[in-house]
């Protein structure tokens, strides 16, 4: 009996790419995402080191340690972490050709960074019925700044990856899109290693 | 989550090769023995590879493994923070960036695929992550942040 030739399979994903390959023989768009990966650690690096500089300076309280909720921050923490987990499977998922695990994962990734932001914006709020604001001492500006960044950065993944969704559904992203997911995975998982930095060193670090 | 489907592409692979299939029924000693001497099958099926990649990605098992890696290492994260007082504060804050770098490595290097794909995005980012730590540690060290 006749077999078909079926070829390998990383030639069935490659096949479907028309990202332009740079010299190095890798794709544009993902060079361009890691070097601005790159680039904004040493963007956010500059406002964990402008907290770190006026940590322990500010004459009026409140403090952290009146204001901090390590219990609500460390289960936000855990969910941000859990949403790398069904990011990374969202992927798998598409370079398999699973497209209805595709759509539950990426779907989960963008509920979880939701419930984050959502847990951020009541901690904020919390913190201003606390007495710390933007303006109030050199804690509030640093920590609202800081966190708001991380949180703004949070935010623009969702948007990505609802949109990747919305294109997931109406059966728009397919095996051959699969570098899409993988670099808005980059994104979503640099903002989590980002997030890890700053829960160890703004919240858990002793003042 | 441990079985994400049929791999379509995956077993395209694995397609026997009646050529090899031939070869290996001229092999000497029982089926048996034969088995028994071949290398044990891979329990994980791999998935495919994107443009730019020197190995496939983990399997989904790998992933939640490590998930569950980082749990365990915030949860400890956590735990240290209520040592405070009992413990001094230098092994605390050397255990917990320990637990941060531990965390950062594994999400880099397993989610975010750095251990399989070309060498050049892991230099890109290692020079932003090593650049960033050298120039605020010196500048914080000028202003004598860690001194105080």
């Amino acid at each position: 009996m006749d077999q078909v030739a079926v070829p390998p399979a990383h030639d069935v994903v490659e096949a479907g790419h028309e990202t332009p390959a740079t010299g190095m023989g890798v794709s544009n768009t993902k060079l361009a995402m890691w070097l601005f990966l790159s680039s904004d650690c040493l963007f956010f690096g500059a406002f964990i080191s402008a907290y770190l500089f006026y940590s322990g300076r500010s004459q009026p309280g409140p403090h952290p340690l009146d204001v901090y909720n390590i219990p609500f921050t460390s289960v936000t923490s855990f969910i941000l972490l859990m949403s790398s987990l069904t990011m990374v499977l969202a992927l798998a998922a598409i370079m398999r050709g699973d497209y209805r695990r595709l759509r539950v994962w990426l779907l989960a990734t963008a509920l979880f960074g939701a419930t984050f932001i959502g847990g951020q914006v009541f901690e904020f709020t919390e913190f201003y019925r606390q007495g710390l604001s933007l303006d109030k001492n050199l804690f509030g500006s640093t920590f609202f700044v800081l966190t708001g960044l991380h949180g703004a950065h949070v935010t623009a993944g969702i948007i990505w990856l609802v949109s990747l969704w919305g294109l997931a559904v109406q059966g728009r992203l397919t095996s051959r899109d699969s570098e899409r997911v993988e670099i808005a995975g980059l994104y979503w998982h640099f903002v989590d290693v980002v997030w890890i930095v700053i829960f160890t060193v703004v919240y858990l670090i002793p003042k | 989550m441990a079985d994400e489907g049929a791999n379509p592409a995956g077993t395209a692979t694995e397609q026997r090769d009646p050529e090899n299939a031939a070869s290996a029924d001229e092999q000497p000693g029982t089926a048996i023995e034969r088995a028994e001497a071949a290398p044990p099958a891979r329990a994980e099926p791999q998935l495919p590879m994107l443009p730019g990649e020197v190995r496939p990605h983990p399997t989904p098992q790998r992933y939640v493994m490590i998930a569950a890696i980082l749990v365990v290492a915030t949860a400890a994260e956590v735990g240290l923070y209520y040592l405070e007082g009992d413990v001094p504060d230098g092994l605390i804050i050397a255990f917990l960036l320990m637990f941060a770098v531990i965390k950062f490595v594994l999400v880099a290097s397993w989610y975010m695929h750095l251990r399989t794909d070309k060498p050049i995005f892991r230099r890109f980012f290692v020079l932003g992550v090593v650049a960033a730590i050298s120039l605020y540690l010196i500048v914080l060290t000028m202003l004598h942040v860690f001194s105080g």
